[in-house]
C-alpha cells in the first residue's frame, strides 16, 4: 500500500520536474531571443544614425527600404521611423499593420537623452510587447534628427517537433536514471543485508525473516534489522567501553608501577645507566645526573662517551668481548677527576639480550665505594699501627733481655734499670692487649657489666689522678669545678673510670705546653654529667664526625704525630652507650675542644648486661 | 775495624735508641740518634753516617718518606738504611726493593743481627 503511494508519488514528481525544467527551457528561449533582438536593434540604430539626415529625403529613402527589406535584418521589424529635430518625419515604415498604432509622441519624449534608448511598449489591444531602439543623429555636433526602430519579437513556440523530441529525449534518460537507481539501490543494499544477516547471526530466528524479507527487500525490514543492529552494536560498544574501562586501569597500574619502579630506582644510593647497541643512554637516574651535574634531557640519547668525558671510562666500557664470554670481568674501579676527584666507584657492567639473545644494550652500574675503600685503608693503618704498638714494647723487651744474656751489661745499676725497663714495658704491653680486648668484647657485644653503685667523686678524683702526671711534664693547670653534693650512678665503675680518661687523657694530649684543662662534675635531670674543656689543637669538622670511629685517626699533625691506637673514643663512646648515656663534642681549630658526658644515674638505665 | 764509623740512629722510642746507641757503641761504633724523621734528615745531611737504622712508623717525617728523600743523596755518597717494621706487607718490600742500600728488618728485633747486618754491608764495601 505504502509502495503504491510512493510510485504515485513519484509520477508528481517526474511530471513536475519536467514542467518546471520547460519552463526553465522557455524562459531560456525567450532570453536568447531578446538578447539576439537587442544586438539586431543596436546594429540597426546604429547603421542608420551615421548616415546624415538628408540622406533619408528623395531616392535614397527607397535604397534604405530596400536594403531593410532584401536583408535578414527587417525580419521582426515593426516599424521604423526617422524623424527631423522638429519631429517632422522624413521615413515611416511600417512593415507591419501595428505600426499605425504607435503614439508617437511618446517616443519624441523619451528621446531627449543623448545615445541609444531601450524601450518596448504594448500597443492598444495587441497583446505582443513592442521593442523599441532610438538613437539620435549627429550632424557636425548637431542633432538633427532621431532614428526609431520598433521590433516586435518573434512568438516562441512551446510544442515545437524540435522541442518535443528534446523532452523525449529527457524524459526517457530520466526514466532511465530512475530504473537504474531502484536497481543500483537494490544491489547496494544486498551486501548490507548480508551484513545484517551475519550480524544477528544463523542461530537467530530473525535471520530466516530476513532472508524471506530480502526477496521482497524494502524500508522497513531494513529499518528493523537496522534496529537490531543498532541494538547489536550498542551492547558491543558497552562491552568495548568496559573493556576500555579494564585496560585504562591497567594502564594506570602500570603507569604507576613504572613510576615506582623509576622512583626506586631514582633514589637507590647507585648510578644507574642503561644504553642502546649505539652506546646511546637510554634511561639514567637522579644519582648519576647529580654526579655528572646534567639535566636528563641533555642526556638522554647522547653517545655515552659524551656523557661521560673520561678516556679510561670510554675504555673499559666499549669493550666487548665480554659478551658471550660469561667469564669475563664486568668491573672496574675507577675514580672520574673531572667529577668527583676523591671518590672511587666500582663500575659494573652487564650485557642486555632480548629474546633472541641478541645485544641490545648495556646497564652499567656505579657504586661509590669511597667509604668501603676507606674503611679498609683504616682497617689496614690500624692493622699496621696495633702490629707497631705491640712490636714496640716487645722489641725493647727482647733487646734489653738480649743485651743482659749475652753478658754486654757489666755495671750492676745498669742491670737493674734494664730489667725495670723490660717489667715497664710487659705492663704496656698488657694494657694495650686489655684495650684491644675490650674493644673486641663490646664490639662482639660479649662485655659483661660489673655494675654497682659509683660514686662521682671517686671517678672524679681517679680520673684526674691518672692524667696528673701527663698534665704536670706539659705544665698544664687542670681546672676542677666540682659540685656542693656528689651524686652517685650505677655502673661499671672501672669501665667509666676508662672512659672519662680517655677523654681527659686526650685532653691533656693535644693541649700544647703550659695550656688549661678544665674538668667539671655536674648534674642534670637525674645525669651525672663530666664537662671536660681544653685550650688544644681543635679538631676540624671533617674529624669531628669520624672522631668515635674505631681506627680513626686524625691527618692533622699535631695529632698525628701523637702516640695512640685510634681506638680510645671508640671504646669510651661504646662504654658511655652501654650506660645508656650520651656523649657530645664541640670544637674550634687553634681554640680548643669541649666534650660532655652524661651518664642516667638511674639502674634501669643499664643494658641487660 | 768498625773505628770511626757513624751509625744514625732515627726512632721515636727512646728505650730502642738507647740499647741499640749502647749495644753499637759496646762494638766500636760513632752512634748518632735523632727521635723523628726530620731530626734524623738533617743528621744524615750534616753527619754523613756509613749506616741510618730507621723506624718507619715515626712522627713528623716517617721512614718510608725518608728513604725516599734520602734515596738520591746515596748516588753521591753510598750508605746503608736499615728499616725496622713491625710488619712488612709485598707493597712495602716492592719499595724497600727499588731502594738504594737499602734492607728490612722486623720487630721485634735481635740487635746482633742489625750488628751482623752493618759487618756485613761494611765489609763488603772494603
Amino acid at each position: 500500500m505504502k509502495a503504491k503511494t510512493i510510485g504515485i508519488a513519484f509520477f508528481v514528481l517526474i511530471l513536475l520536474s519536467l514542467a518546471i525544467f520547460l519552463q526553465l527551457l522557455i524562459r531560456t528561449e525567450k532570453k536568447a531571443v531578446i538578447k539576439d533582438l537587442y544586438s539586431k536593434g543596436d546594429h540597426i540604430v546604429s547603421l542608420l544614425s551615421l548616415h546624415s539626415i538628408k540622406d533619408f529625403e528623395g531616392a535614397k529613402r527607397d535604397l534604405l527600404i530596400n536594403t531593410l527589406m532584401h536583408s535578414d535584418l527587417h525580419k521582426g521589424i515593426a516599424y521604423c521611423f526617422i524623424h527631423d529635430q522638429n519631429g517632422k518625419p522624413l521615413v515611416s515604415l511600417d512593415l507591419n499593420p501595428i505600426a499605425s498604432e504607435i503614439p508617437y509622441n511618446i517616443q519624441v519624449n523619451s528621446l531627449a537623452a543623448m545615445g541609444l534608448v531601450h524601450q518596448f511598449f504594448k500597443p492598444i489591444e495587441s497583446n505582443i510587447n513592442i521593442y523599441e531602439f532610438a538613437k539620435p543623429i549627429f550632424e557636425k555636433g548637431e542633432k538633427t534628427g532621431t532614428v526609431r526602430v520598433g521590433f516586435k519579437p518573434p512568438p516562441i513556440s512551446i510544442l515545437s517537433a524540435e522541442r518535443i523530441s528534446f523532452i523525449g529525449v529527457i524524459a526517457f534518460f530520466i526514466l532511465a536514471a530512475i530504473v537504474l537507481s531502484y536497481y543500483g539501490f537494490v544491489k547496494a543494499f544486498k551486501p548490507l543485508e548480508n551484513f545484517l544477516t551475519g550480524i544477528l547471526g544463523p542461530a537467530d530466528s530473525s535471520s530466516t525473516n530476513l532472508k524471506n524479507s530480502s526477496r521482497s527487500f524494502g524500508i522497513e525490514p531494513m529499518m528493523q534489522d537496522c534496529r537490531k543492529s543498532i541494538t547489536e552494536l550498542k551492547g558491543r560498544l558497552d562491552e568495548v567501553e568496559t573493556q576500555n574501562k579494564d585496560l585504562s586501569c591497567r594502564l594506570g597500574v602500570m603507569r604507576f608501577e613504572k613510576n615506582q619502579a623509576s622512583h626506586i630506582l631514582n633514589s637507590i644510593n647507585l648510578g644507574i645507566i642503561v644504553t642502546d647497541i649505539h652506546e646511546n643512554v637510554g634511561f639514567i637516574n637522579d644519582y648519576m645526573l647529580n654526579l655528572l651535574k646534567k639535566k636528563q634531557s641533555d642526556v638522554i640519547d647522547s653517545p655515552l662517551e659524551q656523557v661521560i668525558k673520561d678516556e679510561k671510562f670510554s675504555a673499559l666500557i666499549s669493550q666487548q668481548q665480554g659478551f658471550n664470554n660469561p667469564a669475563a670481568d664486568h668491573h672496574f674501579d675507577i675514580s672520574f677527576p673531572n667529577l668527583a676527584p676523591e671518590n672511587t666507584y666500582q663500575v659494573s657492567y652487564n650485557y642486555l639480550t632480548d629474546d633472541n639473545k641478541a645485544l641490545i644494550g648495556k646497564l652499567i652500574i656505579f657504586y661509590n665505594t669511597t667509604r668501603e675503600k676507606e674503611a679498609a685503608q683504616a682497617i689496614n693503618d690500624f692493622t699496621a699501627h696495633v702490629a707497631h704498638e705491640l712490636m714496640t714494647p716487645l722489641t725493647t723487651i727482647k733487646s734489653y733481655s738480649e743485651m743482659l744474656m749475652d753478658g754486654e751489661i757489666l755495671d750492676v745499676a745498669t742491670q737493674k734499670e734494664f730489667y725495670n725497663i723490660i717489667n715497664g714495658e710487659t705492663d704496656r704491653l698488657s694494657r694495650l692487649i686489655k684495650d684491644l680486648l675490650n674493644l673486641s668484647q663490646i664490639e662482639m657485644g660479649s662485655l659483661s657489666l660489673n655494675a654497682g653503685r659509683v660514686k662521682s667523686d671517686w671517678l672524679f678524683e681517679g680520673c684526674l689522678e691518672a692524667v696528673a702526671g701527663a698534665a704536670r711534664k706539659k705544665n698544664i693547670s687542670i681546672l676542677k669545678r666540682l659540685p656542693d653534693n656528689f651524686p652517685t650512678l650505677i655502673g661499671d665503675k672501672e669501665l667509666l673510670k676508662g672512659a672519662i680518661i680517655n677523654i681527659l687523657g686526650n685532653a691533656v694530649k693535644y693541649t700544647p705546653e703550659n695550656g688549661q684543662v678544665e674538668f667539671e662534675l655536674s648534674e642534670d635531670d637525674n645525669r651525672v654529667v663530666f664537662d671536660i674543656t681544653d685550650t688544644g689543637y681543635g679538631i676540624s669538622n671533617e674529624d669531628l664526625s669520624r672522631i668515635f670511629d674505631k681506627f680513626y685517626r686524625s691527618s692533622n699533625p699535631n695529632i698525628a704525630s701523637q702516640q695512640g691506637t685510634g681506638l680510645g673514643l671508640a671504646i669510651t663512646s661504646q662504654i658511655i652507650s652501654l650506660h645508656g648515656g650520651e656523649i657530645k663534642v664541640e670544637s674550634k681549630i687553634d681554640k680548643g675542644t669541649h666534650f660532655t658526658v652524661k651518664i642516667p644515674k638511674r639502674e634501669d638505665y643499664l643494658g641487660e648486661k | 775495624m768498625a773505628k770511626n764509623k757513624k751509625i744514625l740512629i732515627i726512632d721515636d722510642e727512646a728505650y730502642i735508641r738507647r740499647v741499640l746507641e749502647l749495644k753499637l757503641k759496646n762494638r766500636g761504633y760513632e752512634v748518632l740518634t735523632a727521635a723523628n724523621g726530620e731530626e734524623g734528615f738533617s743528621a744524615i745531611e750534616s753527619q754523613q753516617p756509613e749506616v741510618v737504622i730507621s723506624d718507619i712508623m715515626m712522627p713528623k717525617l716517617d721512614g718510608k718518606t725518608l728513604c725516599e728523600k734520602t734515596n738520591p743523596i746515596k748516588k753521591k755518597r753510598r750508605f746503608l738504611t736499615i728499616i725496622v717494621t713491625a710488619r712488612i706487607n709485598p707493597e712495602e718490600r716492592d719499595w724497600i726493593a727499588q731502594m738504594q742500600d737499602t734492607i728490612f728488618m722486623e720487630k721485634p728485633f735481635s740487635p746482633n743481627k742489625i750488628v751482623d747486618a752493618i759487618e756485613k754491608y761494611l765489609k763488603g764495601r772494603e
